[in-house]
């Protein structure tokens, strides 16, 4: 076997996060001669899923500064809980994204073969949290209602606010063409919910129900961005089976497919070394000498890293927590014939939640509530997943909701917390990052719904790589490999 | 044993991950396998993502998707996605390097802690056809050994063997260079595969390994384009 510096590289990789990785599925079929490392033990990088004992170390290199899209890590066990499973049994997601069924992600991965290897989810019903009237009385939760369907068969909203519902949804499905474009691009820069309220006479609540399914940070969101996402959600709604408008992989949302990525990238002749980094390289030199932290010292035509410009446009504050109980109420399927969920997205409107100061929540805080079903836990438990918008009080609000989740789901007794990790997740600049032959991927979206942004510059980095050989059409267009598209029904 | 198209048997299929040192002959067994076939000086593996064979029992039919390295293991970086949720593992070390034996071991300890509970484990040492035991020359008359004479073993089948058995694991020598017990080593572990934990098995008395239940998998081959409308009530 040749040794890795007697090979003239066309690319080294360094990273295996969702962006680096998915380049290595585009160039599996490429001929070119790819060596992939990262510098973590693991694959994913800032989109790994993390075993207990990884995540302790993941919490040090935080706070070491090793980890420029995070900081303020801590990892907490509530005192006198018990039940906390084996620290492998937990696979806990840096990026639990969900994925609209209309997502491009999914189209690639289609189009490219590699999903087979996944497995995915469901994710079912959104529910918007109701803090309690007066103390006596529990906070409940209150599903929204998504489809036309849906909207008919509730109860929980009066015939009259229904309509301007009804017909919202039927125009959000068109809504680019003419003539609804002229209802709305008057008002494209302002935001959604006035839009709503004047045109659709929606109230308050109702308001609320279409923000949370647009799942807006800091619910300000356009109403151009939020049509679009809107209109996204609704049509993704039963394109891949009943009741469900969006997908989450198995075991560790997008850590998963950097997995199969990477072992797709693999099975095309790319070489793999995790704990090994770039120690010390030698720019405009062509080919580019490298300096791994392993000793050996390669050369390499193009070189594609993560970026580690972590400026902090949007700054989201983090919390997960391994709770004790199925919170099976929140998993049921809500259409005939539609797969059991395993994720289910709660939202806690600006406002409903107040830290121990009395101050109320300045953002929405949207907790994914994920079951045993995605393999994050074992049996028996779930993995929330808590983000808002950063602020001095974000990490007590997201305390604050933490338990009033915990109060609102439980029967007699609320669950028990067993475990907490928080953070705060930075997100990187958009300007293009390619020089020459080295491309700087930057840090990726925090949104909660997988961006399709996230895919252009792995498209980009690509055509740095293939250079004339780069074929747009071909771009993810893969055939099975032999042995892999034998009829699986059994 | 290959597709000998009888009358219809229960039919399941079974994960099976190849695990080992580069260079053991993993590859090269799934090969004689699958296509009884043999190359002399293979590559390290590229180009496969995994390999299916049916495997004819008595009474039901096993279909192993056999799941390639694809080199990963060269540098410690196969994923947890590689042999999470596999039904069977092939362990493979080369019985002319004992260090090849002592990466077996930690995978198999790899295994036990992260694989589903239940998993069939087939301990194998292979290239028997660089020993004198007779068992494994033959085949295409060369004469047994690295360079004609002496004895390449370096590994006791007493040593393996011991080792196997404290482990519970299956255990066989194979050359995939001449075919011998390569076929065994499959249809052992088709037969140590527990009925209650193949994918045909529903309901509670299923087992870990064939919880991933079927109906909450989405299936992303072929979008409903049509039904999209109805969903979504318009």
């Amino acid at each position: 076997m040749e040794s890795l510096s007697d090979t003239l590289w066309d690319v080294v990789i360094c990273g295996t996060g969702l962006q680096q990785s998915l380049l290595a599925l585009a160039l599996s079929r490429s001929d070119k001669k790819v060596l992939h490392i990262d510098p973590h033990d693991y694959y994913g990088g800032q989109d790994a899923a993390l075993s207990l004992q990884e995540a302790e170390s993941w919490v040090a290199d935080v706070e070491a500064g090793k980890e420029p899209s995070f900081r303020s890590a801590l990892i907490t066990k509530p005192d006198g809980s018990t039940g906390l499973g084996f620290p492998r049994a937990y696979s806990l997601a840096l990026s639990p994204q969900l994925i609209h069924a209309r997502s491009a992600l999914l189209e690639q991965l289609v189009s490219s073969r590699a999903y087979r290897q996944v497995e995915f989810l469901a994710v079912g019903s959104f529910f918007i949290f109701n803090p309690a009237q007066d103390p006596s009385q529990k906070p409940t939760l209150a599903r929204i209602p998504s489809t036309r369907e849906d909207v008919f068969l509730t109860t929980a909203i009066p015939t009259k606010a229904k309509r301007g519902l009804m017909k919202f949804l039927k125009f959000v499905l068109d809504y680019e063409s003419s003539p609804q474009t002229d209802l709305w691009q008057p008002d494209a820069e302002a935001p959604l919910t006035e839009f709503l309220s004047r045109q659709f006479k929606m109230d308050t609540e109702l308001q609320t129900y279409i923000i949370t399914l647009s799942l807006s940070l800091d619910g300000k969101i356009t109403t151009k961005d939020g049509l679009a996402v809107i209109r996204r959600h609704l049509s993704s709604m039963g394109m891949y089976g009943p009741g469900f408008a969006a997908i989450y992989p198995k075991w560790g949302g997008l850590s998963e497919i950097a997995q199969i990525s990477c072992r797709a990238g693999a099975v095309g002749g790319a070489v793999y070394m995790l704990g090994t980094g770039i120690k010390a390289m030698k720019e405009g030199e062509d080919p580019i000498e490298v300096e791994l932290t392993s000793g050996d010292v390669i050369k390499t035509r193009s070189l594609v890293r993560s970026g580690n410009d972590a400026t902090g446009q949007i700054e989201t504050a983090r919390l997960v927590a391994v709770v004790g109980s199925p919170i099976k109420s929140l998993f049921e399927a809500t259409a005939e014939g539609a797969p059991t969920p395993a994720v289910a997205v709660v939202a806690f409107p600006a406002g409903s939640l107040s830290t121990p100061g009395g101050k109320a929540s300045e953002y929405p805080a949207y907790v994914s509530v994920h079951s045993s079903d995605t393999g994050e836990c074992p049996n028996g438990q779930s993995v929330l997943y808590m983000t808002t918008l950063a602020t001095s009080e974000s990490q007590e609000i997201l305390d604050q909701a933490l338990d009033s989740f915990l109060g609102a789901v439980g029967d007699d007794q609320a669950p028990q917390c067993l475990y907490k990790l928080q953070y705060k997740r930075l997100e990187g600049s958009t300007q293009s990052p390619a020089h020459g032959s080295i491309f700087d991927f930057t840090i990726p979206s925090t949104s909660l719904s997988f961006n399709d942004s996230t895919l252009e510059p792995v498209r980009d980095a690509w055509k740095m790589v293939m250079g004339d050989a780069a074929v747009d059409a071909e771009y993810m267009q893969f055939t099975d490999r032999e042995g892999a598209a034998e009829d699986d029904d059994l | 044993m290959a597709d000998s198209g009888n009358a219809p048997k229960p039919s399941s299929s079974v994960k099976l991950v190849l695990l080992g040192e580069a260079a053991v002959g993993k590859s090269s067994l799934v090969l004689r396998f699958v296509n009884n076939d043999f190359q002399e000086n293979k590559e390290p593996t590229i180009g496969a993502a995994f390999l299916t064979q049916k495997c004819n029992l008595p009474t039901r039919t096993i279909k192993f998707e056999i799941w390639d390295t694809a080199g990963q293991e060269r540098f410690a970086s196969l994923a947890p996605m590689y042999y999470r949720n596999a039904q069977a593992a092939l362990v493979v070390y080369d019985l002319t390097k004992p260090t090849s034996l002592v990466k077996a071991k930690h995978w198999v300890a790899e295994l036990q802690r992260q694989a589903s509970p239940g998993i069939v484990i087939a301990l194998v040492g292979n290239k028997l056809d660089l020993t004198n035991d007779e068992a494994g020359s033959g085949g295409d008359g060369e004469s047994p050994g690295v360079d004609g004479e002496g004895d390449a073993r370096k590994v006791t089948t007493d040593e393996a063997k011991t080792y196997a058995d404290e482990e519970g694991l299956l255990f066989f020598e194979t050359s995939a260079k001449t075919g011998y017990n390569v076929t065994e080593v499959f249809t052992a572990i088709a037969n140590a595969i527990p009925e209650t934990s193949l994918k045909t098995a529903r309901g509670p008395g299923a087992a870990h390994a064939a919880a991933r239940s079927e109906e909450q998998r989405v299936n992303l081959n072929g979008a409903r384009d049509q039904n999209a409308k109805d969903g979504c009530a318009c």
